[in-house]
């Protein structure tokens, strides 16, 4: 992790130096004891900022597109033959670049606009977790050493081993080396466990309709609508969200809770062949909605009736966006 | 007027969203054949079923239908290439992750009718409306107006 750490900041010191990019997004150390913030590199005195440990959370692949996207819309009004051109560098682990990839594939950017330097991950602390973990304590200061965190708690000291609290995307990670990168810092990390992916979806399933019914609207019914999920997710780049659309308005704007329900629904349905389970919406949900639960059935459906997993390749292109005419999976039609 | 749903001559309503070159011209000829099927289907017709925004189907079934069927044109003959193969795809997922929540699976129905099928159209429409009305008035997901 020191590695990592040293290893990231001369490569961002060195290609700030050279002019390679014009801005590097990776994670600071956050304003909360064991927290990581994104923060955004300009010089190359400041790349000693940035940190690299289990407690960066957020996929910064959302960045990449708003600073892009801002940056475009400047240039706008600006000649042809002015125009600048900006490169945004970013840390990017295996779900980074499978977001990075989405953009790609979807035509947000170019190649050339984005320097992906890679961090093969090992999972990061699920913050809720943490936090359930210690009972809902305080943490007043915090360590991690040797796969132990150490904590100074409103409770007293505690310790947990870092892999009872890893975040539930992380357990079951298939990407967590980068698939796509212009260098690669750090050795390649082992393997997660992958199979046991669908496990709680398979679960899901085997219940009735009823309780799966009441499941989703237990949960939509701590949803506030703060669109914090929309905010963190990398795939959610509309101009306008659908949520803020009036003409037509796909989504009343009252306390009705089936307007949440259609909300969430169709915010979670927006995530076929695109949802790269990095955690991000789950991390940042102030009411702990279990959203996870219903984008791995969108990830297994994909899976199983597509063939496609996002983001996994740059030739695999977008589910939706493609057909096969003759080989689809069909039981769904009705045929009277 | 939820009781009144309930009671015993309660007829589903159901939203059928068509497109206009093969399923609207098979409800059509239906009709200049005098093929009797069920009132209970409103038909919306869009120019293809690769038009169709999946949020049509949930707006639907959220502000009072009791399902929804859509039904186009024949895989490999859509008037525009390959609209319906593209939707296909869209409604897969969709009707997959409908059952998921917890919504019944026979309220959302997907078929292909072509313009010379009127029969199966009837057909269709007769299959839904037994289906809906099995299940009765919709509940889940749906707003209370007033």
């Amino acid at each position: 992790m020191e590695n990592i750490e040293t290893k990231l900041r001369e490569e961002t010191k060195r290609l700030l130096l050279e002019k390679k990019v014009d801005v590097i997004i990776g994670y600071e150390k956050g304003t909360l004891p064991l927290t990581a913030t994104p923060c955004f590199i300009t010089e190359p005195t400041e790349a000693d900022k940035l940190v690299w440990n289990d407690l960066c959370t957020q996929n910064l692949a959302k960045f990449v597109h708003d600073l892009i996207s801002q940056h475009k819309n400047s240039q706008k009004r600006v000649k042809p033959e002015d125009r600048k051109k900006k490169v945004i560098g970013v840390v990017a682990r295996g779900c980074t670049t499978r977001s990075v990839i989405i953009h790609l594939q979807e035509r947000q950017y170019g190649r050339d606009e984005v320097y992906i330097i890679g961090v093969p991950c090992t999972g990061y602390v699920d913050g809720k977790g943490l936090k359930t973990a210690i009972n809902g304590a305080d943490i007043v200061e915090g360590s991690i050493e040797g796969g132990q965190i150490k904590m100074k708690t409103s409770d007293g000291d505690k310790s947990i081993a870092l892999k009872d609290v890893l975040a539930d995307s992380c357990r079951t990670c298939r990407f967590n080396n980068p698939i796509i990168s212009d260098v690669i810092v750090g050795q390649s990390a082992p393997a997660m466990n992958p199979d046991s992916e669908y496990n709680g979806v398979n679960e899901f399933e085997k219940k009735t309709t009823e309780d799966r019914w009441a499941y989703f609207t237990k949960e939509m019914e701590k949803c506030m609508r703060c669109n914090a999920c929309r905010q963190a997710c990398p795939s959610c780049y509309c101009p306008t969200c659908f949520v803020e659309q009036s003409q037509p308005q796909w989504v009343g704007i009252g306390e009705d809770k089936t307007d949440t329900q259609v909300f969430q629904f169709m915010r979670l349905y927006h995530m076929v062949g695109r949802c790269v389970d990095c955690g991000s919406c789950v991390a940042v949900c102030p009411m702990g909605v279990d959203l996870r639960k219903f984008l791995k059935k969108i990830n297994k459906d994909c899976w199983e009736l597509f063939g496609n997993r996002a983001g996994s390749s740059m030739e695999d292109m977008p589910p939706l966006g493609k057909y096969n005419e003759h080989h689809e999976k069909e039981e769904f039609i009705f045929n009277p | 007027m939820a009781e009144n749903l309930a009671s015993k001559d309660w007829e589903p309503k159901i939203v059928a969203i068509v497109c206009n070159w093969c399923t609207y011209a098979g409800a059509d000829l239906a009709g200049i054949s005098r093929i009797q099927y069920p009132p209970n289907v409103r038909i919306i017709r869009v120019p293809c079923t690769g038009r169709i925004n999946p949020f049509y189907i949930v707006k639907a079934l959220q502000t009072g239908a009791d399902g929804v069927l859509v039904s186009g044109c024949h895989p490999g003959e859509c008037h525009y290439i390959s609209g319906n193969l593209v939707a296909r795809r869209k409604f897969a997922a969709l009707k997959n992750f409908l059952s998921y929540i917890g919504m019944e699976g026979d309220r959302t129905m997907f078929t292909w009718v072509s313009a010379s099928e009127g029969d199966r159209f009837a057909q269709v429409i007769k299959g839904v409306t037994a289906k809906v009305k099995a299940l009765g008035p919709a509940s889940k997901l749906k707003k209370k107006l007033g």
